[in-house]
């Protein structure tokens, strides 16, 4: 008889448990498989029964989301120049002119600007009360701490109501500030939670030694907690990041043109007739894949994030 | 520091403002520098959270329609709760979001704690499938429900495809967004699949958190394994698990996002969840005051909840 | 029992935050429940009540 151990499970079942979790996991991982394959699929390929898993890959959805096209007769066509690249060809091929660049490239852009300039400012704002609240005795710190976190936990459709109304005689509605200044408000609360966290696990010794060598509070803020918190701080910027990304309901509800982001605009991709799905499954790759880049880069921590830094493992 | 013994508060006070420190420490004051620290933040709080909080509760008493703001503004008192508390329809949504949240939240709890419970068998690989098994609760709702009516589309969709493929129902004879008894089952799916790895996330750490020591005084006892499971480990995850259901419950209660590009509402209201309904109140018919009392009413539960929430997080934070 | 009655008399945060608790439950079941339009009515009531207290009451000692 082997030795046995009460913790460590037998072979055959860690060959079980792993075999079960591996089903899910294809499983799970399959619509997102489907949509990365879908983007690179053509139209037929994509609407195809039985469902095409083998398929000669074209860039057409890629295409199709970058450009505005419309349907030409093939007189038309026929007096075009010839095509002069491979964009080109495989439009004409479909007996389709380029009438311009799509709105997707800016609406991403939007996504760019608003995610980053939202997390910088949930950081700045983020990290220094997060450092008050950890170092110092605030008055009312449970009280304030709670709130902080209550005001995440609102129904943003609740909220919107009077941001609404409150943008709109500000001049803030579809605007860039206004989307930043909002996705602050709401990230602020995760990012005061999650660095009071990192920051609370960084021993006081250290800045009181630098205060003894004569270093000011600020400058002992500065020089050795923020060095010290920095793989935190970048990891509550990532948790910022993706929820300033992925936001929806604000967006659709206060943004229509230049300030929309990417999510409401994703669904609303059709092409010359019904919704073109290769498009739709191109926006969505180039939309989720910096998320699961970031995600796998983020794993060690994503358990803090969830959980408001309550849950360390 | 090691050297000094445990001490009465008011050694510790002593000790945490040592002289020759206290003279040391130039410019601001401690106090001074965390208020300008949290200020910023409280400031900016005020202004996008409770501020329009607070006009919200003004406008709810009132029959304030925001595309008509020059009409003359009358105060109805409570009138706008009375009408949304005793009306039918209301009421009906209320139970379609009971419905989902109900069912999200039960598949959820079973998947996710079952695959938290295998992956802490520690078989080889399963820190890699962990994070692939996480991918899906990080993505867009918003991005993710649009894709998914692709997926749910009737004759090529995958899901119906694969329904077809396993059980032999024929792929075209249905629908799972258009029909009304389907739709409100395949919201229930879409969000199990997101959300299931974040139940497994935490229900992981909960069972992590138990001490290996713990089985090896039982196994001593000769507590069967059955008995181990219900008597140790579940009581042990359960602070866990309830952070996890309270969270979820909270953020179900007030889904919009997936749930609104997946079927709208439709068909028929079966999937008309309390956001989208006030959604269409507030930003379809504009009626601003109405929809107002409509969403204190939501604030209120989603505060109250929290406020269960953060104490079950200070719970789990102890451990 | 006796001792949560005692601790509510004595205004301890522990029981008083237990009803607290369990007031907002109700209300949200009451909120979302299937059977009876007059529970529905007063959900709202009884979830304002409970979330008051329970500001209130995590004020308490412990």
């Amino acid at each position: 008889m082997s030795a046995y151990s009460a913790t460590e499970p037998s072979a055959a079942s860690k060959w079980v448990a792993g075999t079960l979790v591996t089903l899910y996991m294809v499983i799970t991982l399959l619509p997102l498989a489907w949509i990365i394959s879908t983007g690179f699929k053509t139209g037929p390929d994509s609407i195809s029964y039985p469902p095409k898993v083998i398929f000669s890959p074209s860039i057409e959805g890629y295409v199709n989301l970058f450009t505005d096209r419309t349907r030409a007769t093939p007189e038309q066509l026929a007096t075009m120049p010839p095509p002069e690249n491979f964009v080109d060809e495989i439009v004409q091929r479909r007996g389709e002119v380029i009438t311009g660049p799509s709105r997707f490239g800016e609406r991403f852009l939007n996504s760019v600007i608003i995610g980053f300039g939202s997390t910088f400012l949930s950081i700045f704002l983020g990290t220094l009360a997060a450092y008050a609240f950890s170092r110092f005795k605030v008055p009312l710190k449970d009280d304030l701490l709670f709130f902080i976190l209550s005001t995440r936990m609102m129904p943003p459709i609740a909220v919107a109501i009077p941001i609404f109304l409150m943008y709109r005689e500000l001049g803030l509605s579809d605007t860039h500030l206004g989307m930043i200044l909002l996705y602050t408000g709401v990230n602020i609360s995760l990012a005061v939670w999650l660095l009071k966290g990192f920051i609370d696990e960084i021993p006081r010794e250290y800045e009181e030694a630098a205060l003894i060598d004569g270093y000011t509070r600020f400058q002992a803020f500065r020089k050795v907690v923020l060095p010290q918190a920095a793989t935190g701080i970048a990891s509550t910027a990532i948790f910022c990041l993706i929820f300033a990304w992925n936001e929806y309901a604000f967006a659709v509800l206060l943004t229509s043109g230049t300030a929309q982001t990417a999510p409401p605009f994703i669904p609303t991709i059709i092409g010359v007739g019904g919704q073109d799905w290769p498009a739709v499954a191109a926006g969505a790759t180039l939309f989720l894949l910096p998320v699961m880049i970031f995600t796998i880069l983020l794993r060690k921590h994503l358990l803090r994030g969830i959980t408001f830094g309550a849950v360390r493992k | 520091m090691q050297d000094t013994p445990p001490a009465t508060p008011a050694d510790r006070l002593a000790r945490a403002t040592p002289p020759t420190l206290a003279r040391k420490v130039r410019g601001l004051s401690d106090r001074s520098i965390a208020w300008i620290f949290v200020a910023p933040t409280i400031l900016l709080l005020l202004a996008i959270n409770i501020f329009p909080l607070i006009w919200t509760i003004r406008l709810s008493f009132t029959n304030f329609r925001a595309n008509r703001p020059n009409e003359p503004l009358e105060w109805v008192g409570l009138r706008n709760y009375e009408r949304i508390l005793t009306d039918p329809d209301v009421w009906q949504t209320m139970q379609a979001t009971a419905h989902f949240l109900f069912w999200t939240l039960f598949f959820q709890v079973l998947l996710g704690f079952a695959l938290a419970w295998l992956i802490n068998r520690k078989f080889r690989g399963n820190d890699l499938m962990t994070t692939l098994i996480v991918l899906p609760m990080m993505l867009s709702p918003a991005v993710v429900g649009n894709f998914w009516t692709f997926l749910y589309q009737p004759q090529i969709g995958l899901i119906n495809y694969a329904v077809e493929f396993v059980t032999g129902i024929p792929a075209s004879s249905f629908t799972m967004l258009g029909s009304v008894s389907l739709a409100p089952w395949a919201i229930v799916i879409v969000d199990t699949w997101m959300w299931t790895p974040f139940v497994m996330l935490i229900c992981l750490a909960g069972l992590r958190s138990i001490p290996d020591y713990i089985y090896e005084a039982a196994e001593i006892d000769r507590a069967s394994k059955w008995r181990q499971f219900w008597t140790m480990t579940v009581p042990m995850v359960l602070p866990f698990l309830m952070l996890a259901v309270l969270f979820r419950g909270i953020e179900n209660f007030k889904m919009f996002d997936l749930v609104v590009l997946l079927t709208g509402g439709g068909p028929g209201d079966t999937t008309l969840l309390s956001s989208i309904e006030l959604k269409r109140e507030a930003f379809e018919k504009w009626r601003t005051g109405y929809s107002s009392a409509y969403a204190i009413i939501l604030f209120v539960t989603v505060f109250g909840l929290a406020s269960i929430y953060v104490k079950a997080l200070n719970k789990v934070k102890e451990r | 029992m006796s001792a949560f009655i005692k601790g509510l008399l004595a205004l301890r945060r522990g029981p008083w935050e237990m009803l607290a608790t369990i007031l907002i439950a109700l209300g949200v079941v009451m909120l979302m429940q299937p059977f009876a339009l007059v529970l529905f009515t007063y959900s709202f009531l009884v979830t304002l009540v409970g979330t008051v207290m329970f500001i209130i009451v995590s004020h308490f000692k412990e």
